[in-house]
């Protein structure tokens, strides 16, 4: 079914290499590559669009779809620029919002709910996984990342709101509490005291968007998109910079040149290596 | 590196895990309060002067429910370095949510939003608790000032005994429906994130099933992209994205006809008008203020006129949730009122009788108590603007009670033979 056996045999390497690179694939995905991103991507979540995520009475229509999708696009792209260009694996941001569910959930369980005593219906997460899935299909199927920006993370950005609608949807639910109309979530958020978190610090559709017609929820998706298409581009540039191996060769007529190809290392004379300067 | 290095590497990383390791064993004494002595007294003196405090039940079982109650005045001395009250909330200073809050009163005015108060006014509160969670736990009255931060009240201590598996909090929406608080919409969360786990992981599994990193690197470095892009992925990749398209767009309209009427979030602003102005017959006016550090005092010097007709004592005098009574205010002091804020033999004057109708006179008056410093007042000799504000009680023979806020600079003394 898959081209497997003849991407061993291009790679030349021996059977036992080949053992040895599926124990090294096991060893550096799982506890060293997903537990990096738990750590780094869910703080730089909890930094950028912490409020928004940790509670249910921030989601509002306009904010929440659109500070989420941009803040979180960031290590996607630079993920996909690393397991795209360097091993044409699209799963680049699917793995990345998976590490970002894992960090989130454990958050959920130990510091809000075992910590805090916050119920888990309280802090839920919202779900990036659609869009995540959707913007390394866009990748694979297109192979190419300005299209994946355009198209890929329009995509991530839209769907966001709508995937998220059948989680927090009952929580626009109106009520009447002494004769104040509030929304489920706002009651929940006034219920459930939080002494560093006075109302006022929420932003609820603050700003000019909503001026159209009062759709405020299409608005700002499509600002989030666009934004999120931006985002997207500097990040995979981002990715590049972090990833992009390359050393300095210094050859007997004393010429440097700088040698992007990082497996031509391997291939290297004991005597030729001594002559490498600058970085590897 | 040599071994040297790696000796000392191994040692402290062996420390670190030491640490870590003893740290949950550790006899570690538990902080009950919320560190509200941290905060400057300038902040707690000059801006809420919070009185009439109440925590009604000292111990509720869960599921009952009960009150924190009381009054506040906004300082006319309002510090220069503390944005004024232009937008804020009425909070619960508590160890997380070990009540849920029903609702909160000032004023009469429900306050679920934030809003602007009057410098100078006064307002009444009431907080409607739920008991959620048993324990032993101090509460405290809260203001949230928008870009000030918040200023916490006197504390005080309530019990909650009962099971927190006995909580419940049903409550009715407009649409006829009954929410829990504690587990509404949960296990729907739940399962919609677990079923985005499995497709997700369906799709990383997909390409993890074969190899993943250096066997490819070393195929797209020999030879490009062509032999490593397999066409089976694509057609996986298609059919995956029609998938997650229609359960997104499914799951969306389930959503809607689950929930048909909604409204988005409430964020108005709630005014409240000030309690009206009484009137009061005393004047009080602080001509000199100085504070003796060694003698642990506020002395003020007071200039008292009576215009009623009644003969009024002072009683008591009040900042930061403290009070300093004399015999008068002591016999007004509600004995629930946590001890540890009184110091009911704090307040002297060297003129004890009533202010007679009518009289005008000059008083000495002497606020002493350890508590200025247990309770970190002494601290405002190091704050950049020394002053002080408060509220002196008063009461008419008739037992009417007339509040005075107060406010002056306040000068230091440091050695005894100053005072």
């Amino acid at each position: 079914m898959f081209r497997t056996d003849e991407i061993i045999k291009a790679s030349k390497l021996p059977p036992e290499g080949v053992a040895m690179s599926r124990h090294i694939d096991h060893i550096y995905f799982i506890p060293i590559l997903f537990i990096t991103i738990v750590g780094t991507f869910h703080m730089h979540t909890a930094l950028l669009c912490g409020d928004w995520d940790f509670w249910l009475d921030w989601k509002d229509r306009q904010w929440w779809p659109i500070v989420t999708p941009i803040t979180t696009i960031t290590f996607c792209a630079a993920l996909q620029y690393y397991n795209w260009v360097n091993y044409r694996q699209p799963f680049g941001a699917t793995i990345t919002i998976l590490a970002l569910g894992f960090g989130k959930w454990i958050a959920v369980y130990t510091s809000w709910w075992w910590w805090s005593n916050y119920p888990p219906n309280f802090v839920m997460p919202a779900t990036l996984l659609p869009s995540a899935l959707v913007l390394d299909i866009t990748l694979l199927l297109t192979r190419n990342w300005t299209l994946t920006a355009v198209i890929g993370a329009w995509m991530y950005a839209i769907l966001f709101y709508p995937s998220n609608w059948p989680i927090f949807g009952y929580s626009h639910t109106p009520l009447v509490v002494d004769g104040s109309l509030l929304s489920w979530a706002d009651y929940m958020g006034f219920m459930y005291v939080r002494t560093g978190t006075p109302e006022y610090i929420r932003m609820i559709e603050v700003g000019s968007l909503r001026t159209f017609g009062g759709h405020s929820t299409m608005i700002s998706a499509f600002f989030s998109a666009f934004a999120s298409s931006l985002v997207y581009v500097l990040w995979w540039q981002f990715g590049k910079f972090f990833c992009t191996s390359y050393f300095y060769f210094t050859d007997d007529r004393q010429r440097t040149v700088k040698v992007y190809d990082v497996f031509a290392y391997a291939t290297l004379a004991h005597g030729d290596k001594a002559k490498i300067g600058g970085k590897a | 590196m040599n071994a040297k290095q790696a000796f000392k590497r191994w040692v402290l990383g062996f420390c670190g895990v030491a640490t870590l390791a003893f740290t949950p064993v550790v006899d570690v004494t538990p902080a009950f309060a919320h560190g509200e002595r941290s905060q400057e007294p300038f902040l707690r003196m000059r801006t809420v002067n919070w009185y009439d405090t109440e925590w009604v039940g000292k111990s509720t079982k869960v599921n009952d429910v009960t009150e924190l109650r009381g009054r506040f005045h906004l300082s006319e001395d309002w510090p220069r370095a503390v944005v004024k009250p232009h937008r804020t909330f009425l909070n619960v200073g508590s160890p997380s949510s070990v009540f849920v809050r029903l609702s909160s009163k000032m004023n009469g005015v429900p306050m679920f939003n934030s809003g602007p108060l009057d410098i100078g006014g006064d307002y009444e509160y009431v907080v409607k608790l739920k008991a959620r969670l048993p324990g032993h736990h101090h509460i405290h009255p809260m203001l949230a000032i928008k870009e000030a931060g918040p200023v916490a009240g006197p504390g005080g201590w309530m019990d909650i005994t009962g099971r927190y598996e006995d909580f419940t909090n049903p409550v009715k929406t407009l649409t006829g429906e009954t929410f829990d608080s504690e587990t509404m919409g949960g296990m729907t969360g739940i399962m919609w994130h677990l079923f985005w786990v499995v497709v997700a992981c369906f799709w990383v599994g997909w390409f993890m099933i074969r190899p993943m990193y250096l066997v490819r690197a070393r195929v797209l470095a020999a030879y490009g992209d062509e032999i490593l892009l397999d066409p089976i992925d694509r057609k996986v990749g298609a059919a995956m994205l029609v998938f997650v398209l229609v359960v997104v767009v499914v799951g969306y309209l389930a959503a809607e006809s689950k929930h048909p009427i909604s409204v988005p979030l409430q964020a108005g602003e709630t005014k409240v008008k000030p309690l009206p102005v009484k009137p009061n017959p005393l004047a009080i006016e602080v001509t000199h203020a100085e504070y003796d550090v060694p003698g642990r005092a506020l002395r003020m010097n007071l200039h008292v006129t009576n215009n009623g007709t009644q003969p009024i004592s002072i009683g008591e005098f009040t900042t930061a949730g403290i009070r300093f009574t004399n015999k008068v205010g002591a016999a007004k002091v509600d004995p629930n009122y946590p001890q540890e804020l009184v110091a009911s033999a704090g307040l002297t004057m060297d003129k004890e009788g009533a202010v007679m109708p009518g009289q005008t006179v000059d008083i000495k008056v002497e606020s002493k108590d350890v508590l200025w410093e247990v309770q970190r007042l002494v601290d405002i000799l190091h704050d950049p603007d020394q002053r002080f504000a408060g509220l002196f009680m008063s009461y008419t023979e008739g037992g009417e009670r007339l509040i005075n806020p107060v406010w002056a600079p306040v000068l230091p003394v440091f050695t005894r033979l100053g005072a």
